[in-house]
């Protein structure tokens, strides 16, 4: 396990499980966590008792900052990140930030330039425009 | 994605295992003590973790009228991880979203405890230096702003890192950018970046220190 210090998000220096692992975008989470209280709900009857400040402040949280809100949009947001050989990681936060320019997109995750991989700004902006496509028809 | 998958569904064979064991001791259980495996994962975005944790049930818990098991196991295992809370290596729980296997349980010999390994999935949340994120504006002081972002609260954001804004007590507490006309108060949703992370363990929790010196950061 690396240290704290090594650890950036910046430039995607982060432990190796991390790249592994399967993040989730908000608006996923969002749609898990609704299902989840509902089935805690039938499951239970006093269901306030069973969701933590933790469940409930993600909650809230995802419900605020989710981009898209139906299944169909969340479906296609991550097929369309995932067209361009992201990391998780970099899939997550640029289907949280939704940036809108190529400028915006590399501020937001520099290790888009860096890593000797070095997207095409094209590539990033026609993966930005259908992005705000789905915003727009969702 | 874990959408799909119900704990109810997702228990299977192994627990009907685990019921047979039961129903040869005649038992019941009710305490539920969960030891995580080591994981270290990094980062603000949600996270899907599989986790293997042991169920230890001591022999008074147990009971004849055990049929009610995976319904238990279920409640105890969300209640464990609710009381949990948070832990240094793995951050936030956030919620479990299936139990996928209870494999047959282990009498220890000493205690009479039986020990049921399990595997589960859980949604977890790691803040992570260097990351931006988004947050809602909570308190406005006049050396800076708490913002909270899902179960991270007591992010602090100081008057230092945000140099364009300017303190300003109208009727309301709020920092305020005279060139690009923009402002935060309450409420607020701002783009920030982390600057620094520390586990409170009195808290169970992390603080952190934001920072607006970057491009596009700010309200959004």
């Amino acid at each position: 396990m690396s240290t704290e210090e090594d650890e950036n998000a910046a430039e995607l220096k982060i432990a190796d499980e991390f790249l592994k692992a399967k993040c989730l975008m908000n608006c996923e989470v969002a749609l898990i966590l609704d299902r989840r209280l509902e089935q805690l709900q039938q499951m239970s009857d006093d269901s306030t008792n069973q969701m933590s400040q933790v469940f409930e402040k993600s909650h809230q949280y995802v419900k605020r900052f989710s981009r898209y809100k139906n299944q169909d949009a969340v479906k296609q947001v991550r097929e369309i990140l995932s067209r361009n050989q992201l990391a998780e990681f970099e899939l997550c936060v640029l289907g949280n930030l939704g940036p809108e320019t190529v400028e915006e997109a590399i501020a937001m995750v520099p290790s888009l330039k860096t890593k000797g991989r070095a997207l095409e700004d094209d590539a990033i902006e026609k993966m930005l425009n259908d992005l705000s496509l789905i915003k727009k028809f969702e | 994605m874990g959408i799909g998958s119900t704990l109810g569904e997702a228990v299977g064979y192994d627990y009907l295992g685990g019921l047979m064991f039961y129903q040869l001791l005649g038992l019941r259980f009710t305490l539920f003590h969960l030891l995580l495996t080591h994981i270290s994962i990094k980062g603000m975005v949600f996270l899907e973790v599989e986790m293997k944790g042991n169920v230890v049930v001591p022999p008074d818990q147990l009971d004849p009228k055990g049929l009610l098991l995976r319904k238990g196991i279920i409640l105890r295992l969300l209640e464990d991880i609710a009381s949990r809370k948070a832990s240094k290596d793995h951050g936030y729980y956030i919620a479990v979203t299936s139990l996928n296997s209870i494999a047959e349980g282990q009498v220890q010999e000493l205690t009479g405890n039986v020990v049921f390994p399990v595997s589960f999935n859980c949604i977890t949340q790691k803040p992570c230096k260097g990351e931006i994120m988004v947050g809602t504006v909570d308190k406005v002081l006049r050396h800076g702003i708490f913002l909270k972002a899902g179960p991270t609260e007591n992010i602090f954001l100081s008057e230092k890192k945000m140099e364009d804004y300017k303190f300003s007590m109208t009727e309301e507490p709020m920092f305020v950018n005279d060139k690009q006309q923009s402002k935060m108060e309450k409420g607020s949703k701002v783009r920030f970046r982390v600057l620094g992370i520390k586990w409170m363990e009195w808290d169970r929790g992390f603080q952190m220190l934001a920072t607006l010196a970057g491009d596009f950061l700010g309200p959004i």
